[in-house]
């Protein structure tokens, strides 16, 4: 137990050189400590937004749930690359305007655009209050991964403070740039972890095709829909490929990664790339169905995977696979909470409290907001229980919402601000009521989340083609800003909007 | 040349929207079954990873093709790399 203590701890004291080390390239700005100056390499972009997207919720949480329900959960496989398809479509377009307006979170796109400070102030509450229950998801990931590898020496309470002490120190020192450059190492471990974790723990039992024989035998419930329990068939399939994708798309530790972005060449790239790396599922797979096999009827589902490490493999082996889940953790909650702590900082502070503070004092009170998230997160892991997955689907729901102004505002002339507001107000409370509304039951049982998306977009659509906009000279801004995106990376649109025109004149 | 980009266009966007259909419209549940297997995996699983696979090679295609788009042409305006720098 010593062992794989002192490994798991030995992991977790990289970051903390890597900050140090980091710290020496930044500069006191706040646009190096929240988005690296704008430019971060293909490298670093690749591995932070791969181990940001990837969390506890993918390495414990799938295994949880091939375990408990089946196999639903493959259909990440389609949501990694739907994930990865937004970051070149829309992606591309955010870091575009990024640049031109010198924007820093999602309320910077979304109140220029739509001009309008209610907005404004709705992204940033809808950005913190459904980012901090995603959050405590990261801390009780890694706390568990820690709790059993100690055998319960080191407590649930003392494994999750160790966890959060840890990231806020690094991102203290060096800001997004050491939470870059300790994902390149968390990114490669965790993909890794998974897939060899799973093929380890399936020779047990002879190996994948004889554990899905044996399986088809003992559980055949497990491989297909709806799964063993019977609640987990196509609507929860179609739900958790829209949800989690746009969910965590939306949430502002991607968005800082699309605006820390140096070449827009890059975005065209990242599906590739993110959809290749959604191959470690294939880890999560046989690592939950052995476990079904193995160790049935396990209290806490998401401790599948440690548990079968600790009875499994050996000791080292064992150790560094969840070493690279505490990776998967860390690697996205360092990123939360650096997020937060830019929307807290910049949409709130200096907006609203400091309009003249300095570089110094805004990256000062971004660290402080740090802290004070990070309790927030601690509290909720140690109060509100729950499953990572369930945990992590309900809050997905609330930040996916915002991808229908942003939509509007990088697409659609006509997208107005009140239409904006009320989509999202919408939105959200439909999440809210459906989620927690003791009495009421999600229709054709697709998830909370799908029904926010559609009240939000129909709200949306509908009172832009009524309303019109008064602030014309901010649309053809971002009507400019368009054509050149499109003149600079996609020119052959242009031509057709000339050739077009030159037939329209023709005709007449 | 315009022709040329809009049927590369044409195919990736239809591929990936084909692929898509296969893995997340109700057609899934023409492939939810165990047999037949394959090398021992489960159809559905196999399913899943055939489109998986065939999505994520169009993704290599799209990107070598520059999603169908031009690559150079003159901009109205100085490149956003060009003038942030």
């Amino acid at each position: 137990m010593t062992g794989s203590i002192l490994i798991i701890a030995a992991f977790m004291i990289i970051p903390l050189i890597v900050g140090v080390v980091s710290s020496r390239q930044s500069q006191d700005t706040s646009e190096d400590f929240f988005v690296q100056g704008r430019a971060m390499g293909s490298i670093a972009v690749f591995f932070t937004v791969a181990a940001t997207w990837w969390s506890a919720f993918a390495f414990l949480g799938s295994n949880a749930t091939f375990y408990t329900s089946g196999p639903v959960y493959l259909t990440a496989l389609a949501w990694n690359l739907l994930f990865g398809f937004m970051y070149y479509w829309i992606g591309k377009r955010v870091w575009f305007l990024g640049k031109r307006f010198d924007y820093l979170t999602p309320s910077d796109l979304m109140g220029d655009f739509y001009n309008s400070e209610a907005l404004r102030v709705l992204v940033a509450v809808i950005t913190l209050v459904f980012t901090v229950p995603y959050l405590q998801i990261q801390l009780t990931g890694g706390a568990y991964l820690i709790e059993v590898a100690s055998g319960g020496v080191v407590p649930f309470w003392l494994a999750a403070l160790l966890f959060y002490f840890i990231i806020i120190v690094y991102v203290w020192i060096g800001g997004i740039r050491a939470i870059a450059w300790t994902d390149v190492i968390y990114g490669a471990l965790l993909f890794f972890g998974m897939m060899f974790a799973g093929y380890y723990i399936s020779g047990q039992v002879g190996g994948p095709a004889a554990m899905f024989a044996q399986l088809q035998q003992s559980s055949p419930a497990h491989l297909t829909l709806p799964g063993p329990n019977g609640n987990m068939g196509y609507s929860m399939w179609f739900s958790l490929f829209v949800i989690v994708a746009i969910g965590a798309f939306m949430g502002p530790q991607i968005w800082l990664r699309m605006y820390s972005v140096k070449s827009g060449r890059l975005f065209n790239l990242m599906p590739f790339l993110l959809g290749f790396a959604a191959l470690a599922y294939f880890g999560s797979v046989l690592t939950g169905y052995t476990g079904v096999l193995l160790e049935p009827g396990l209290e806490n589902a998401d401790q599948i995977l440690p548990v079968m490490l600790m009875n499994y493999a050996p000791y080292l082996l064992a150790s560094l696979i969840m070493a690279a889940g505490a990776a998967a953790a860390m690697s996205t909650a360092n990123s939360q909470i650096h997020a937060v702590s830019t929307v807290v900082t910049m949409d709130i502070y200096q907006r609203y409290v400091n309009r003249r503070a300095t570089q110094a004092r805004i990256v000062t009170v971004g660290r402080l907001s740090l802290v004070g998230f990070s309790l927030a997160a601690y509290i909720m892991a140690l109060t509100v229980p729950g499953l990572l997955v369930t945990i992590g689907i309900a809050a997905l729901a609330g930040t996916a919402q915002l991808i229908v102004p942003t939509l509007g505002a990088i697409t659609w002339r006509r997208a107005h601000p009140m239409a904006a507001f009320w989509g999202l107000i919408g939105g959200v409370a439909s999440v809210l009521v459906l989620t927690y509304g003791a009495s009421v039951s999600n229709p054709l049982g697709l998830h909370a989340g799908i029904w926010g998306l559609l009240v939000n977009g129909g709200l949306f659509v509908g009172l832009s083609l009524l309303l019109e906009r008064r602030d014309p000279e901010v649309v053809e801004r971002f009507a400019e800003a368009r054509r050149d995106y499109d003149a600079e990376f996609h020119p052959e649109r242009l031509e057709d909007e000339g050739h077009a025109a030159g037939e329209a004149v023709s005709t007449r | 040349m315009r022709k040329t980009f809009r049927s590369r266009k044409l195919a990736i966007y239809g591929g990936m929207l084909l692929g898509f259909v296969m893995l997340e419209s109700p057609m899934i549940l023409v492939a939810n079954q165990i047999e037949p297997m394959v090398m021992g995996i489960p159809f559905l699983l196999l399913w899943s990873l055939g489109w998986w696979a065939f999505l994520t090679a169009l993704f290599l295609v799209a990107y070598l093709t520059h999603w169908g788009s031009s690559r150079s042409a003159p901009s109205a305006r100085p490149r956003v790399e060009e003038a942030a720098s």
